[in-house]
């Protein structure tokens, strides 16, 4: 076999971009866990037509999805400092703006960017769940916040379960997106690490593997959970 | 104990409630009878708040409630007093048996958590399904989630049940199990307002029979009456059609 790869460059290199592991799962952490109650409460918003919020979601959910998250990208990390300028003078904070984690802005971005395709993937989960369920918990006796935590938001969370999956291992690739940022996740360091030796080929298969073995552990482990929680839904599916 | 006053309520310009008066007595089980459009279901549902009235108060024992300005805390207490078993169940998809039914009393009224075990397993005994408790509803048929619709309502020992015809979306078959069960509980004196189609029920439990039309009510007398001697003629029109002549003087 002499197809002319570096074997050798390619275990060392594995284990590079493995590194960047960490950074990417820490990302998709913390947008998900802005992301999800937001993207609920938005979403129930959207389907109570509160006036305002409700028409600011569906425009919020239209700018973000009609744009390449890379775009969205590069116009937060140039605009949120001209923006945070004047505030840290106004409070005389000390911290140059510049110097700033790239990793604040990826958190802001991937949130941002969650948020708006969980909001439609909970607008139409939670339109499966009939209205006879929350009028049931009220004729019982639950307020609203019980009858939401314990009979909505767990039926919800069934049926958006699959949604939510998807939405998580995209977000995952996204973040090698973060490059851009100058992230140190698993894309960057890879291609750094070719940088030396023009071992490109090898990196890329390396950062393909990466990649392909954290989503798939991921999608696994949604599948483990979701058959958990949706044990009540007896034979169908 | 209840009494209902001048109740309105419409949907847009569909006025469904044109002023309905209603006492009900502790022990009493009431039957409102009428053609589907008049309003049997809007009363039911305005007594316990899944819709708000547009006018109208409410008497629960010492408590006054306007109908259409109750605060949170009244709309609370009135729920407490009262439960619902609906036409479609409405069962907790997400719950076993069980839990539906201790669901209002640990979560709602804050009961102990065995003590609500206790009672919740009581209330599916008397409905006949101590062996279903860890059934989801998806589980159960439709009788079967009737039951214990019926069983999270009794569970929560309230001073009335309200059932919206509960027994229109079950099969032909499974009707009997649902009003055998239903008839068990009148007999131990609980306060029951139904909402049915089921002229049977209404003839052997009922102690008292609302006719409504039009969302008004038409007439109202103990059973024997209204069955064999209704005095209005929209009253004698409806009987005609639901049951036949010669049902009528079998009994």
């Amino acid at each position: 076999m002499s197809v002319g790869l570096d074997y050798q460059f390619l275990v060392k290199t594995f284990f590079i971009a493995l590194s960047g592991v960490p950074t990417a799962l820490i990302i998709t952490i913390v947008s998900l866990l802005i992301a999800l109650p937001l993207g609920f409460l938005l979403a129930l918003s959207r389907i109570n037509r509160i006036p305002v919020i409700s028409q600011l979601a569906r425009v919020y959910v239209s700018f973000v999805r009609g744009t390449p998250v890379i775009v969205q990208i590069f116009i937060i990390f140039t605009s949120v400092p001209l923006l945070l300028k004047p505030i840290f003078e106004e409070y005389h904070v000390k911290t140059n703006i510049y110097d700033i984690n790239p990793i604040w802005y990826a958190f802001i971005v991937f949130s941002l960017n969650t948020t708006a395709i969980l909001i439609e993937v909970f607008r139409s989960a939670i339109s499966t769940v009939s209205k006879g369920q929350l009028e049931a918990a009220y004729s019982v006796g639950l307020n609203n916040v019980q009858a939401f935590r314990r009979i909505i938001i767990p039926q919800t969370l069934v049926v958006a379960l699959p949604n939510i999956c998807t939405a998580t291992v995209n977000l995952i690739k996204a973040t090698s997106l973060g490059y851009a940022l100058s992230l140190k996740e698993i894309n960057l360091r890879a291609q750094v690490a070719a940088n030396v030796g023009y071992n490109y080929i090898e990196a890329y298969i390396d950062i393909f593997l990466v990649y392909l073995l954290l989503c798939s552990l991921v999608e696994y482990l949604f599948k483990l959970y979701e058959k958990r929680v949706r044990k009540y839904k007896a034979v169908d599916a | 104990m209840l009494e209902i006053k001048n109740i309105h309520k419409s949907f847009g310009k569909n006025e469904i409630l044109k002023g309905v008066d209603l006492k009900i007595e502790k022990g009493d089980v009431v039957v409102i009878l009428g053609p589907s459009g008049s309003g049997k279901t809007t009363l039911l549902r305005c007594i316990n708040f899944l819709e708000q009235a547009d006018e109208g108060q409410a008497i629960f024992g010492d408590m006054v409630v306007n109908l259409k300005s109750a605060t949170r805390k009244q709309i609370h207490q009135i729920r407490q007093k009262t439960a619902f078993v609906f036409q479609n169940y409405n069962l907790f998809n997400n719950k076993t048996a069980i839990e539906n039914v201790t669901e209002g009393l640990i979560i709602g009224r804050k009961v102990p958590k065995a003590e609500a075990y206790k009672i919740g397993q009581q209330a599916l005994e008397k409905v006949g399904l101590s062996d279903k408790i860890n059934s989801y509803p998806s589980q159960l048929s439709g009788g079967q989630q009737q039951r214990v619709g019926i069983a999270r309502a009794i569970a929560l020992n309230p001073d009335i049940i309200l059932f919206d015809e509960p027994t229109s979306a079950l099969d032909p078959e499974l009707v009997g199990e649902v009003l055998t069960v239903m008839k068990t509980i009148a007999k131990e004196g609980t306060t029951m307002l139904v909402v049915t189609h089921e002229m049977s029920f209404a003839k052997d439990v009922a102690n008292k029979v609302i006719f409504m039309d039009g969302g008004v009510i038409v007439e109202e007398d103990a059973p024997e009456e209204i069955f064999s001697r209704p005095k209005e003629e929209r009253t004698q029109q409806f009987l005609k059609r639901v049951i036949p002549e010669d049902y009528i003087y079998n009994i």
